[in-house]
């Protein structure tokens, strides 16, 4: 089971992300941008880590969703294998049209954009801009709906750490929100610490259209997800006031997320 | 009938502009518009609108606080906005709320006291230099912002021509 982390310039999680996949039990390499493409057929799954590809010229991952690899990514995603997209690699993720398109549309439409955050408290905007902290999110599919919930109980709360200035969902294309939330598409949702979904700062972290984290696409292969899952791997990455920080051999909340990969792998292996 | 002025401050980089480089390489390598397109650049374009004032010297404060000199030039343009003939520019601005432009409305008035500033817009012009005659390059202006200027989900844009 072999998973590539793919590298663009500018990305810079793709070290501690190879280390959770390693620390799964799959195996893992990290696949520079510039590889021949076709050399992705090789892999089982694929990670695209955050960071700031291209200097997010332009807009977040735009540049990055032009390369040939984003290409070959496609056909992979198309015959089932699973993708996970965190940060940047969601905003890659979405520019690319992989989401929340289904993986039949050939055309590359854009159907949604991570726009600039906006921090909305009691109707006032309070806060703008890039913005790092720990949030909670709650699993809002099924288990086994998504490749990187796959192992996770609907509802379940999981503490993991954001950290971007565009992570606001937004789209103009009609019926999308409804199909989103008919369909299970919708993985995770900011919350506070007790699940309750509140459309507002510090709870909603960057004024995501219903406080949404985290996106797959239909077939539910293709999971994008702001929140860095790799850094809250080991309970040792957990910020000081959470007690699980001073049991640093347990597993930390993101952990899930790989584990699910690698659940979904073998599943439909 | 307002008697408000609109002042529009085009600001572009005097160094090399790795964003335009960077789009240009896409538009060429990976979009295949190299057989007609020679160029691109970039330009930040203000447009401030105030209800007093004589706008030529609002104009230099302005240009104080949004133009860094060390790296950028710039030239103001007063109720008018024109480009030259050599390019196709491509006005690109956000349609959802551009927080950057009301930061700068509100720093403008309420931090440095221009009061009578009433709106500030702010967008991106991309300056497309084309080997083919305009009815073609406006065509191929706009295919080039709805496949990598804009995201249609936040921005919108404009040829201006």
């Amino acid at each position: 089971m072999k998973i590539a982390v793919l590298q663009f310039p500018g990305t810079n999680c793709e070290f501690e992300t190879l280390v959770a996949v390693k620390a799964v039990g799959m195996e893992g390499e990290i696949f520079r941008w510039n590889r021949p493409a076709g050399e992705l057929s090789g892999f089982d799954g694929f990670v695209i880590p955050g960071g700031f590809s291209y200097q997010d010229r332009l807009r977040a991952g735009v540049i990055a969703s032009k390369e040939p690899v984003m290409s070959a990514l496609k056909e992979e995603a198309g015959i089932g294998k699973p993708i996970i997209g965190i940060c940047n690699g969601f905003q890659i993720l979405v520019e690319t049209g992989l989401l929340p398109g289904s993986i039949e549309k050939s055309s590359g439409n854009v159907d949604m954009a991570l726009a600039q955050n906006v921090m909305v408290s009691q109707g006032k905007i309070v806060r703008r801009g890039y913005y790092c902290d720990w949030v909670n999110l709650r699993h809002e599919a099924p288990s086994k709906r998504c490749s990187g919930s796959f192992a996770i109980e609907r509802g379940a709360l999981l503490k993991i750490p954001i950290a971007h200035g565009e992570g606001n969902l937004v789209t103009t294309t009609p019926g999308l929100m409804k199909k989103l939330n008919d369909e299970g598409q919708v993985v995770f949702r900011y919350c506070d610490k007790n699940g309750r979904i509140i459309d507002e700062f510090p709870f909603n972290v960057n004024g995501s259209t219903e406080s949404i984290a985290a996106i797959c696409n239909e077939p539910g292969n293709v999971l994008g997800m702001m929140p860095h899952p790799e850094r809250a791997f080991f309970a040792w990455q957990l910020p000081a006031f959470d007690p699980r920080k001073q049991r640093p051999d347990e597993p930390g909340p993101g952990r899930r997320v790989f584990e699910s990969m690698k659940r979904y792998i073998e599943v439909n292996a | 009938m307002s008697m408000n002025r609109k002042i529009n401050l085009r600001v572009w980089l005097k160094i090399p502009d790795a964003e335009a480089a960077t789009v240009k390489n896409t538009l060429i390598r990976r979009l295949g518009f190299g057989n007609v397109l020679d160029d691109v650049k970039k330009e930040r374009l203000f447009s401030i609108e105030v209800d007093s004032g004589d706008p030529e010297e609002l104009a230099k404060s302005f240009a104080k606080e949004l133009v860094n000199e060390n790296k950028e030039s710039h030239i103001v343009l007063i109720d008018e906005l024109k480009f030259e003939e050599d390019y196709v520019p491509v006005k690109v601005a956000l349609h959802i709320e551009d927080g950057e432009a009301i930061s700068i409305r509100e720093r403008l008035r309420s931090r440095l006291g221009f009061e009578n500033v009433v709106d500030v817009k702010k967008a991106t012009v991309w300056k497309l230099y084309f080997n083919t005659l305009k009815p073609e390059a406006q065509i191929k202006a706009g295919e080039i912002a709805e496949r990598l200027l804009i995201n249609p989900h936040k921005d919108s844009y404009e040829i201006m021509i």
